[in-house]
């Protein structure tokens, strides 16, 4: 991919939180229509029409796999279905899928769209389906493993090693509320959250309480991606796809590349690429979207990317430079922690969110002024890493 | 009382997931029965994998031998799982999981048992333990080192 070949040209997005009655299916074709009409397009320009994986869902998962979306939305242009999944990571692997289809020359308009409803399941269908998902079934769910109790571990880990306080690990979430509260589709968007209230939630996996635990949530987000010959063409504002980079670790924590607490290396090693390839730095960034998920991968990325010293971060976030009016913006839209989280759609939250920030869009949660965004996603037991620079310029 | 009254639950809602030994790991199994932890080292190139595959995932040789670990640890990180687990572990709360480093190098997830919570540190020893759970499956498990 050369800097800046592609852009994205318009969004959508569904309240994020708890909606039974509100079909994945209908989710998906709303904020499809969404996309369409932010983007100024014809839905028939449309040539591929891609799905992120629900998670648990599988008759949308079949239906959409059997081309429902694109005869649904009447996209008669529509050459290309698919879906993809990478868990947490979607959001990367199906727009890298977009950017392949788009550079093969059969369209030059693509919709992308995710959708969740996890309400339609029960509590403890979803406590098995995530203390299971990415644990070994023969070597660590036998012990009781849970995805809450693994970012425990790592929390629990990286205070010892880095000396940072548990306080400092709230502010995250008090952080990400903060800027959820300027976001009309967030989850949790009415009550403002302070450190004591954190730490004094109800203890799920020490050190970690319910609001240090992020909550499954339904929601779903659309964008249109195009070339950047096109979007200037139809576009007054679009944004561009600067820069990448990736890499994967591991499937189990216990075997990750690198060892050390926080991973700070294997994380900022990918950072760095991202930077060079975008002919950026740090300093250049007006936000961090980043996806935590759990506070301590917040201030894993935090450290990784270049703006605070490793093991820091926690500082940095608990001096309020993270929050809204703060001199580094970070996860706009109250990321999984405060927003909701959608499953696969984290990331794509995180990615709209960005394209909003850079369109002059994000109303209340607007950043002024902001010109780069360094956007970030992963999935499994934290198995990889994507850092994406996006502009509403070319550097 | 326990969970499954308390909530009226079936058998298989609390039935606890055990786990199911593959081809290439079945003599871990059948180690751990004799109280024994083995490894699976490769004979190409002296890797050891935990969990073990099916071939080396550093040479990729079928050629291997199982080697008796020491059964000794370092504690590199934990958590207390007090809440909000599957019904299945509800009646084990509160229990520990941690991160634990063998001596022979490799890093695997396990319980803390036999230590009071609030003495569990960072960087301690530890020794495994066994644990039968069913009449094919023994769990190990790792106790502050007694040495």
């Amino acid at each position: 991919m050369k800097k800046g070949e592609f852009a994205i040209i318009g969004t959508g997005e569904a309240p994020c939180g708890n909606y039974p009655e509100r079909s994945e299916f209908e989710t998906a074709y709303r904020v499809a229509k969404m996309a369409i009409e932010d983007a100024g397009i014809n839905k028939n320009e449309i040539g591929a029409i891609l799905c992120a994986q629900h998670i648990m869902g599988n008759e949308y998962n079949t239906e959409m796999v059997f081309g429902r979306l694109p005869e649904a939305i009447g996209a008669k242009g529509c050459k290309i279905t698919c879906m993809t999944s990478s868990g947490g990571a979607s959001s990367f692997s199906i727009r890298k899928t977009a950017e392949g289809i788009l550079h093969s020359g059969e369209t030059d308009t693509v919709l992308v769209v995710h959708a969740q409803r996890f309400s339609q399941f029960t509590i403890n269908e979803q406590a098995k389906y995530f203390s299971i998902a990415g644990s070994d079934l023969e070597f660590e769910v036998p012990y009781g493993m849970t995805y809450n109790s693994l970012a425990a571990m790592i929390t629990q880990g990286y205070m010892t090693y880095t000396g940072t306080t548990i306080e400092q690990i709230a502010s995250v979430c008090v952080a990400c509320r903060k800027w959820a509260m300027l976001q009309p589709n967030a989850m949790f968007n009415k009550k403002e959250l302070t450190v004591e209230k954190v730490l004094s939630a109800r203890m799920v996996a020490w050190p970690l309480t319910t609001l240090m635990c992020n909550v499954l949530a339904d929601g779903g987000s659309a964008y249109i991606m195009t070339t950047a010959e096109k979007a200037r063409r139809v576009c007054s504002k679009p944004v561009y796809i600067l820069s990448d980079a990736s890499d994967y670790s591991h499937r189990l924590v216990i075997r990750a590349k690198d060892k050390a607490m926080g991973g700070i290396d294997f994380l900022r090693n990918i950072a760095k690429k991202a930077y060079e390839r975008a002919g950026l730095g740090p300093g250049d960034m007006d936000i961090f979207e980043l996806y935590g998920s759990y506070p301590i991968i917040q201030l894993m990325l935090l450290d990784a990317v270049g703006i605070c010293e490793p093991g820091k971060s926690g500082a940095m976030v608990a001096s309020g430079e993270t929050s809204p009016g703060g001199k580094r913006p970070v996860t706009t839209n109250g990321e999984a922690l405060s927003y909701g989280h959608t499953g696969t759609g984290v990331g794509f939250g995180l990615f709209v969110e960005s394209v909003r920030q850079l369109q002059g869009k994000a109303g209340r949660a607007q950043v002024p002024g902001a010109r780069f965004i360094m956007e970030n996603t992963g999935g499994g037991a934290f198995m990889d890493c994507h850092f994406t620079i996006l502009g509403n310029e070319i550097p | 009382m326990g969970i499954k009254e308390f909530l009226n639950l079936s058998d298989e809602d609390v039935k606890k997931p055990m786990p199911k030994p593959t081809k290439w790991s079945k003599p871990f199994w059948e180690g751990t029965k004799q109280h024994k932890f083995l490894l699976k080292k490769c004979k190409g190139c002296g890797n050891i994998d935990f969990p073990p595959y099916l071939y080396c995932t550093n040479c990729m040789s079928e050629d291997h031998e199982w080697i008796e670990a020491s059964g000794k640890g370092t504690l590199f990180a934990y958590a207390i799982n007090v809440f909000a687990v599957p019904f299945f572990f509800w009646d084990d709360l509160p229990y520990v999981v941690a991160m634990i480093d063998m001596d022979e190098g490799m890093r695997i997830i396990s319980n803390i048992v036999q230590c009071e919570h609030d003495k569990i540190k960072n960087g301690m020893r530890v020794e495994v333990v066994y644990e039968e759970v069913s009449p094919e499956i023994t769990l190990p498990k790792w106790r502050p080192a007694k040495e």
